[in-house]
């Protein structure tokens, strides 16, 4: 009986979507009601995540495994999930008929999300990892207007099969070097063998479906179009709570070589560097702020990576670490796009102008959150970033931290042309004030809080993300 | 958390005047301009009180650090909140106290976003006097930081003269800088083993091997240089200070170039002495060329600022050559200059721009006589001009002659070219002030009044000031001394 509370989290998301289905075959659209549904059900789900925090135990003949690791990375996603319904207000971006499937997906999306970062077997992992981009595939392609829409989901969805084709053929190559599928038992075997040819490419290949969610290159360019492609709302999801999954699960796919293969780490590093220059290079071009976030993106994927590629203690903390600042820091900058985008339409930057003065408070948090994304201190972006370069330079990566900083400057460019739109440039025509509602004020506010305070006193946060990753041991 | 306070903290004291101001600010609605002001000038003028006492309560005698504070912040990264005061950062705190203090009177008459001026302002002046205290790594860089990324909307918005093309250089050449000295502080923390962001655990002699010592030097040099406005990576600094609104310009010139020389001085050549020994000809080259580059460049500008801009170039040479000389001496002279050139440049700043708000040009050819129209404001120029020179018993003959003695005996040819250098701009220097005080006035501008008591009142502060220590530099020097000798003798 015990065992079933372990599973408590799941069950509470799969009775939610359930409901959601339920809901979307009966009658009449009233997307109040589904709104504020979703978003009980979610600060409920919240809560459970959080309740749980502490269980540890083994499920399904050892392919799941609840431990402090997977259970934080829970909690994350599903405040992930929390914050992007929270944006769902008003829901201009999806048809009103739909709305009971799209929150029916967000719910099976962070389900299957919370199940790969628990599952500890190839196949589980596997299956959690398609269920979550199916339902992303569909997502995408709700927005309203099809065209854009379906032209994102088809490149989503054509990116995403390619990459699970080439991570199969990945788990099949370990699968025949080291007849083992469990990553228990990959652990006990794969350290002594972490050189030779075979595993190292089948690491890789595995890797692939990953470095796919997380749009680390080469799997980066669905990002920009997918970005622009789907509702605000949508794209804030993917942009945040899919991510951390995808991190997730790398951090444990690369714990399993132990020690850590030279080769691999080789490999991943020269991925990081291509990453970020690419991602940011792009980013500087970029007229449309989704298109702009999603460079940005694929450039902190890479920073992300030198954090996992240190296969230390301090570097997969660090990446932990880094995966709640970039939750909340993309989350936050995309808020503002929600908001200020009010009907559902994207956003150019050019469309922020003015937007100190229509909103004080926004434009303090797009700032904050691009300052932050930039690694700025007192920021929690910068305290992420030392993080990662600590660690990185525990392991002797001297050329690969001055490459990463490099690019923080690059990078600085565009975030700064973000700041000068919303602090400088004067809209054409006047526009009016912003209506921000209480409650969205008041999240706001809390973002912003929780920017600075992690920033300035990160220990405890720190010492959350340290003792998640000593469970891989 | 494990806590070490000394008796009363008056350097976290500091830094919470500019928190509370900041709070304050951000919390008066927008149109009590008038009381945003005030309350700006009582934050800053406390800080500038509180930095005073530190100033003389600072026992020399005794020396070392004092006014220690610390709090233990992230144990398990050896982070620590470490605050205290020595012979270098003293001076640079009263420096900074007094160019906030004067730059809030200065911009009384500001009336575009007057209150996130003012917020923005408290901000970067709060990242300035943390940088200056902090005794350890992390937080010094965070505060370098902090005092950073206001500059971008101070200058872009409240500028003038190509304000966001100077904004936006600025910000990435300053950050740029920092991108070199984060993986340098990480370098250096990483090996050395003792898992410590802790200043005075790290300069323990033999902590770092010589390899490492050049290779964090440089990238420091480099780094903080780029802030220093070390010749070639200069660019930035004139075009920054003459797109900056007034107050801007006086901590940017005044204070945040002295950050850039403070930071290779209290990171670059504490944490790696034999770094400094082994850069410190390419220090000497590179100063000395910014003295006679800036001197030369200054020749050629018609606008006033710009002026200004490339002295502050060539002055803050003085500072890199002081410190190249790796003695006693020089870096008594560094420091001093340091002191001295951010109160002449405020002063500088501050009077220009008074000039340029009543006749909206700062070209030296269409100005001319002022001194007839605007008899005191012309003044308050000329004095800072005659400092710039650096007329004896005015405070930046001190640093000077020091410095330029020093070097004389370590690298003779560089220090005759930095001299000769300083004729040159000297000699520009009367030329400028001759063609926009005397001769015939400007009709355009008869009617103007000149300055008032109250707008007078921060430039006369800053007057007295560099007089102050053009007649007693040993106040100065007795204290930068405690500090100086110390750290040479310590010298392997």
């Amino acid at each position: 009986m015990m065992h079933w509370i372990l599973f408590g989290p799941e069950i509470y998301y799969f009775l939610a979507a359930i409901l959601f289905l339920g809901v979307s075959m009966a009658g009449r659209p009233n997307p109040r009601r589904d709104f504020f549904t979703a978003l009980i059900l979610a600060a409920v789900g919240m809560l459970v995540g959080l309740a749980t925090v502490r269980s540890e135990g083994v499920l399904f003949f050892e392919a799941y495994q609840v431990d402090l690791f997977s259970q934080v990375f829970k909690v994350l996603l599903t405040m992930g999930l929390f914050l992007v319904i929270c944006l769902c207000s008003e829901l201009d971006g999806v048809e009103a008929g739909h709305h009971p499937e799209f929150y029916l997906l967000l719910f099976v999306c962070t389900l299957a999300m919370m199940m790969l970062v628990s599952s500890v077997h190839l196949l589980s992992m596997y299956v959690a990892l398609e269920l979550s981009s199916y339902s992303l595939y569909v997502l995408v392609y709700l927005r309203r207007g099809r065209a854009l829409g379906l032209e994102a989901g088809l490149k989503y969805f054509l990116v995403g099969i390619t990459a699970s084709a080439v991570m199969l053929f990945g788990m099949a190559l370990l699968y025949g070097t080291i007849q083992a599928t469990d990553i228990n038992a990959m652990m006990r075997v794969l350290p002594g063998l972490t050189d030779r040819p075979i595993v190292v490419i089948g690491l890789l290949l595995t890797l692939c479906g990953f470095f796919f969610k997380l749009a680390v290159f080469p799997f980066h360019f669905w990002a920009p179009d997918v970005y622009q492609g789907a509702a605000n709302q949508v794209t804030t999801y993917i942009a945040t709570a899919s991510k951390v999954a995808a991190i997730a699960v790398l951090i444990r796919m690369v714990a399993v070589t132990g020690e850590g293969s030279r080769y691999l780490a080789q490999a991943l590093v020269t991925l990081a560097i291509i990453s970020m220059t690419v991602g940011n290079l792009a980013a500087i071009v970029q007229k449309d702020l989704k298109r702009l976030l999603a460079y940005s993106s694929i450039a902190h994927a890479g920073y992300v990576l030198i954090g996992i590629l240190s296969m230390s203690l301090d570097g997969y903390g660090a990446a932990i670490f880094y995966a709640l600042a970039l939750l909340v820091m993309k989350f936050t900058a995309f808020l503002v796009v929600v908001t200020v985008a009010d009907d559902g339409r994207n956003l150019e930057i050019g469309h922020l102008a003015g937007l100190h003065r229509r909103s004080p408070l926004l434009a303090m948090a797009l700032m904050l959150a691009v300052f932050g994304l930039a690694g700025i201190p007192p920021t929690i972006g910068f305290t992420g970033k030392l993080l990662v370069f600590t660690a990185a330079m525990h392991k002797g990566y001297f050329a690969l931290v001055l490459i990463a900083m490099i690019n923080v400057v690059i990078s600085l460019y565009y975030y700064l042309l973000i700041v000068k739109a919303a602090y400088l440039l004067e809209p054409k025509e006047e526009l009016p004030i912003l209506a921000i509602s209480p409650p969205m004020k008041m999240l706001t506010g809390a973002l912003v809080g929780v920017m600075v305070a992690a920033g300035i006193f990160p220990h405890h946060l720190i010492e959350l993300a340290r003792a998640a990753a000593r469970v891989l041991r | 958390m494990n806590m070490q306070f000394a008796d009363f903290p008056y350097l976290t004291a500091i830094l919470l005047c500019c928190v509370a101001g900041l709070l304050v600010i951000l919390f008066t609605p927008e149109k009590h301009a008038t009381r945003i002001k005030w309350v700006s000038a009582v934050f800053s003028g406390l800080t500038l009180v509180l930095s005073t006492y530190l100033f003389c309560a600072y026992d020399k005698s005794q020396g070392g650090l004092q006014f220690v504070e610390r709090i233990y912040w992230v144990p398990s990264l050896g982070i620590q909140y470490f605050n205290a005061a020595d012979g270098f950062n003293l001076p640079m705190l009263f420096l900074t106290g007094l160019v906030f203090f004067t730059g809030v009177l200065t911009m009384w008459e500001l009336e575009l976003r007057v209150k996130e001026f003012f917020a923005l302002y408290f901000l970067l002046v709060a990242g300035v006097f943390g940088l200056f205290m902090s005794m350890d790594l992390f937080f010094l860089f965070i505060w370098y930081d902090v005092s950073l990324f206001p500059m971008y909307l101070l200058i872009a918005v409240w500028g003038s003269t190509r304000k966001e093309y100077g904004a936006m250089k600025l910000t990435l050449y300053l950050l740029a800088g920092s991108a070199l000295i984060l993986p340098a502080i990480i370098y250096l923390v990483v090996h050395s083993g003792l898992n410590t962001f802790d200043l005075t655990a790290l300069m323990q002699p033999h902590t770092f091997t010589p390899f490492q010592q050049k290779l964090a030097f440089l990238l420091f040099y480099v780094g903080f240089g780029i802030l220093a406005g070390v010749w070639p990576f200069h660019t930035w600094s004139p075009v920054g200070h003459v797109a900056a609104p007034t107050a801007v310009s006086m901590v940017h010139a005044g204070v945040l170039m002295k950050i850039g020389a403070f930071g290779v001085l209290r990171v670059g050549i504490f944490l790696c002495p034999q770094g400094w020994q082994y850069w410190a000809q390419l220090m000497a080259l590179l100063a000395t060329v910014g003295i006679v580059y800036g001197a030369f460049v200054g020749l050629s500008q018609t606008d006033l600022k710009f002026v200004i801009g490339y002295s502050s170039v060539s002055h803050m040479g003085i500072v890199g050559l002081g410190l190249a000389t790796v003695t006693v001496d020089g870096l008594n002279g560094a420091v001093f200059q340091m002191f001295a050139h951010g109160v002449m440049t405020a002063l500088f700043f501050s009077s220009v721009g008074y000039i340029y708000d009543r006749t909206h040009t700062k070209m030296i050819g269409e100005l001319g006589g002022l001194s007839r129209i605007m008899p005191v404001a012309s003044a308050f120029v000329i004095v800072a001009a005659l400092t710039s020179i650096g007329i004896p018993f005015l405070a930046s003959f001190w640093g000077e002659l020091l410095v330029f003695i020093s070097s004389f005996k370590v690298y003779p040819v560089r220090g005759a070219l930095a001299v000769g250098a300083l004729v040159v701009s000297a000699l520009f220097m009367l030329r400028v002030v001759q063609k926009t005080f005397y001769g015939p006035p400007n009709e355009k501008f008869a009617h103007l009044p000149d300055v008032s008591f109250g707008l007078g009142l921060p430039r006369m502060i800053l007057i007295a000031v560099i007089v102050l220590f053009g007649f007693f530099p040993s106040l100065m020097f007795d204290m930068i001394a405690t500090a100086s000798i110390p750290l040479v003798n310590g010298l392997p």
